[in-house]
């Protein structure tokens, strides 16, 4: 087999992303900071998402939580980032509870477009509150550290990576996808399919609501707006489906790709940019609807037929 | 001795239909009950029934004496009921292994906890219904027959103390059928309680101890397989349904 | 009272071009099982398309509507047959990606192709208006509105009278069913899929004389369209009517009493509210 192989590549390129700021550009480790975040915000919704196959347009709302959270505990109650964070998490993670157990118990397009709701409600909420600055936002303390946000954020990714990695070979794991292929059979052979929802919602929100705070502190500001940004939850949609819903490393993959390209593109005119990233995930949801992940696994296999193969599947 | 499922007056409706009306029969230990009647008759309703799949208009569900007419799937699933779906539903995405590895997890009392123990569980269940060569290949390659075991395989590794058989003989050849045939004797002999759904009755006579039949959701014998099937309304209950087929066909 | 009244008469005059609107995307989602995300893109480029025939060519936008949707029933056909149909099998999360890239590509196309810059479809009778017991009724929202109200109710004839209609019914039931009506399963999904894009370029060409035109309008028409067809239901055209005069008496309500910040808040607060207690939507089956 080659999984030690693998593995030591994997453990040889978190040394080589460790390393990067020390030596790299502010402004590549500022895109760095982006990725990292970007791909641990993947891997949260990969859990709710991938493993359990719920298409959760919320967890733009636990990103937005935690960072409120934290701003609100450093800036109104002067706690440290560390205690914020937590705080901000927490209230996330409550909010995944309570809301989960009402909208879990819908399916398919129904509860994307219910989570979608909610997210365009809690907007307009935290708009509207004093605590949270209203729709001004909040400004946070400066902290000028690049270098340490940089690895708050790999170690997140990497803490995210290992909690899906555990998922994948654990009862709770195959609970998830039980209730992702079948959900009545999945039941029938006795998993508690609302307990397990509810968690997978729940971890998928602390993970996000993680980002949220780590981005936030980093960023320095912060308004509705942009915590609450759908956008942000359709990118990891997207990077997800794209690197491999459902795998141990494909969201991360997806967005290093993916946040790559985007950045490569953005340099050239940015209309221009936009129009390629829609085609590219075009091309991609019909040729490798499995994402990057599948993609390498089977190449070997079935070689260029891999890309027809998939769209035989497919069509109609 | 206390039967292992007693079913008292179940009664089950949907929007304007009576899918079941007023059921009770008793199962008990190490009984194997086949259960037939024409197709919508009522026999995958009654099995999501007691499954917990859906739940009762009226009447009274025990298993092992304690009443489970308001526990959920799960539950039930955890106390030993485990069934098959006639509309098979394997995890597609999961191979053939680890589709029957989520009984092991689950099933009767939460199952076992450990991944290497459950795989290990699932293997023995795919070779005893002739399944193993297939344990690496995704769920959805496999063809109708395979399907069949793979429903069997995944209701028996949740180790279940009463298992509910919604035509998993539907569709198999003579030999097919004898091997099933063979698994469902030597689980009963295990002291599991069997309920049978069949809707051919000679696939079915050889197998039951007792015969329950229902047609248009009402409980019309029950009793040995002989003497059920030499009485007269099951005859006309399934005549009438070879003439209603016969005009069908025309249409 | 009188703000009431009026109030109930622009949320009337809104809901009718906004059942248009969410028409199409109830259609194909209940006949295909896909939500697509680049419908309100579709209404773009038909508002697009009328303010070119408006503008170039001096063309009534009300003659030039046949024409729009027709030009977008034939772009709906082709990428049906073309495109979306290559995963039409695949899991829900990935047609809605595959929408959601037609809706990028689509947006900066139009971005490139039209500039970024708010267009109106101006007619010399923009301005014109009437008052009807108390209330101001401006002239090209009444046409648009009873127009958009004429063709859902003819999408409801041609659902409920015709073969073909009935053809498409059978299709949301069970894919096989369409054979029975001697029509190709896959035909019926790509003239469903034009119908739809025609319907969506019949309301941008609406919403171009009765608001403003951007390439980016789409996501939030989309989102709206959502909103109805979930209180709508996807059973009828006539519940997608109800849906959007509910969206649009909200919306009117809303900012009439509450301030126009609010109006999404509302709908997408009704939309979860909806959702939670009744999953099929307020006019869907129960089941
Ligand atoms: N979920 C349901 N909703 C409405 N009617 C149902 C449902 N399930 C079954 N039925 C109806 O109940 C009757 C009995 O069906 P079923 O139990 O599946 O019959 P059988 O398994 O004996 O063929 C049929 O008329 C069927 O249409
Ligand atoms: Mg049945």
């Amino acid at each position: 087999m080659k999984r030690p192989l693998a593995r030591a590549g994997i453990v040889a390129a978190f040394v080589v992303l460790a390393g990067i700021p020390w030596i790299a550009s502010p402004s590549i480790v500022q895109f760095g900071i982006n990725m990292l975040l970007l791909a641990a915000l993947a891997q949260g919704w990969n859990i709710i998402g991938g493993y359990t196959g719920y298409a959760s347009f919320g967890n733009s709302v636990f990103y937005g939580l935690g960072s409120y959270g934290t701003a609100i505990a450093m800036l109104r109650w002067h706690l440290p980032f560390g205690i914020g964070l937590a705080l901000g998490t927490v209230i996330a993670v409550i909010f995944a509870a309570l809301f989960g157990r009402a909208i879990l118990r819908l399916r398919g397009h129904y509860f994307a477009i219910c989570t979608l709701g909610l997210a365009e409600v809690m907007t307009a909420i935290v708009s509207n509150l004093e605590i949270t600055g209203r729709n001004t936002g909040l400004v946070l303390p400066l902290l000028r550290g690049d270098v340490l946000f940089y690895e708050l954020s790999l170690a997140l990714v990497v803490v995210a990576t290992l909690i899906v990695a555990w998922i994948a070979h654990s009862r709770f794991g195959y609970g998830l996808i039980a209730i992702r292929e079948n959900e009545e059979a999945a039941a029938a052979m006795g998993v508690d399919t609302t307990r397990y929802k509810v968690l997978a919602f729940s971890l998928s929100a602390a993970i996000s609501a993680l980002a949220g705070g780590i981005h936030a502190y980093w960023i320095t500001f912060i308004d509705p707006v942009s915590a609450f940004d759908i956008g942000l939850n359709v990118k990891m949609i997207i990077v997800t489906v794209f690197g491999g819903p459902g795998s141990i490393l494909g969201p991360v993959l997806g967005a290093f790709v993916l946040s790559g390209i985007s950045e490569v593109l953005s340099t050239e005119i940015s209309t221009v940019a936009g129009l390629f990233f829609g085609a590219v995930i075009v091309v991609a949801v019909v040729f490798m609807p499995r994402g990057v992940a599948d993609l390498i696994r089977r190449f070997d296999k079935y070689r260029w037929r891999y890309f027809a193969e998939n769209v035989r599947a497919n069509r109609l | 001795m206390e039967p292992v499922l007693s079913v008292r007056h179940l009664t089950k409706r949907f929007a304007g239909l009576t899918a079941l009306s007023d059921v009770s029969f008793d199962l008990g230990r190490g009984e194997i009950l086949g259960l037939i009647g024409p197709n919508g008759a009522g026999k995958t309703t009654l099995v999501n029934l007691i499954s917990g799949a859906f739940r009762a208009s009226e009447g009274d569900l025990r298993f092992e004496g304690a009443p489970i007419g308001a526990l959920p799937s799960h539950r039930r699933a955890k106390l030993g009921i485990g069934r098959t779906f006639q509309i098979m539903r394997p995890f597609p995405g999961l191979s053939v292994l680890d589709n029957v590895a989520v009984g092991a997890l689950f099933g009767t009392g939460g199952g076992h906890r450990q991944l290497a123990i459950a795989r290990e569980l699932a293997h023995q269940k795919l070779e005893f219904v002739g399944l193993a060569h297939r344990a690496d290949r995704p769920a959805e390659a496999l063809g109708g027959p395979d399907r069949k075991r793979l429903e069997l395989a995944k209701a028996l590794a949740m180790n279940p103390r009463l298992l509910l058989l919604d035509e998993v003989m539907a569709g198999l050849n003579l030999a097919e059928l004898e091997a099933v045939f063979a698994i469902v004797r030597k689980v009963r002999d295990e002291g599991v309680s069997v309920l049978v759904i069949e809707h051919v009755m000679k696939a079915i006579r050889s197998l039951s101890d007792r015969l329950l039949v229902l047609h248009h959701g009402e409980k019309i014998a029950e009793g040995k397989p002989q003497q059920v099937l030499s009485d007269p309304t099951v005859i006309e209950a399934y005549l009438g349904r070879r003439r209603a087929a016969h005009e069908g066909a025309g249409t | 009272m009188d703000l009431l009244w009026q109030g109930l008469v622009n949320g009337i005059l809104l809901g009718g071009l906004y059942s248009l609107m969410a028409l199409g995307l109830a259609l194909v989602w209940g006949v295909l099982n896909i939500v697509n995300l680049a419908h309100g893109a579709f209404i773009m480029l038909g508002g697009y398309a009328c303010y070119y025939m408006f503008s170039g060519l001096g063309i009534d936008p009300f003659i030039a509507l046949p024409v729009t949707m027709a030009a977008l029933f034939v772009f709906g056909y082709l990428l049906q047959r073309h495109l979306i149909n290559l995963v039409i099998r695949a899991p829900m999360f990935n047609t809605l990606l595959l929408t959601f890239g037609i809706d990028v590509v689509l947006t900066y196309s139009a971005q490139i192709a039209f500039s970024a810059d708010f267009r109106t479809i101006n007619p010399s009778y923009a301005g014109a208006h009437f008052t009807w017991l108390g209330a101001t009724i401006p002239l090209v929202r009444m046409i648009a509105c009873a127009i958009a109200i004429a063709l859902t109710l003819l999408l409801w004839l041609f659902l409920a009278r015709t073969r073909l209609g009935r053809a498409i019914r059978a299709t949301a039931q069970n894919l096989v069913a369409a054979r029975l009506y001697g029509v190709e399963p896959r035909s019926i999904y790509a003239l469903t899929f034009g119908i739809g894009a025609a319907l969506a370029g019949g309301a941008g060409a609406l919403y171009g004389v009765v608001s403003q035109l951007n390439p980016y309008i789409g996501v939030s028409l989309t989102a709206k369209s959502f909103v109805i067809a979930i209180i709508g239901g996807l059973e009828s055209p006539l519940g997608v009517i109800a849906g959007g005069l509910i969206l649009g008496l909200v919306e009117s309500m809303t900012s009439l009493y509450i301030g126009a910040t609010y109006t999404d808040v509302a709908s997408f607060g009704i939309l979860v509210l909806v959702l939670i207690v009744r999953p099929t939507g307020l006019f869907g089956r129960t089941t």
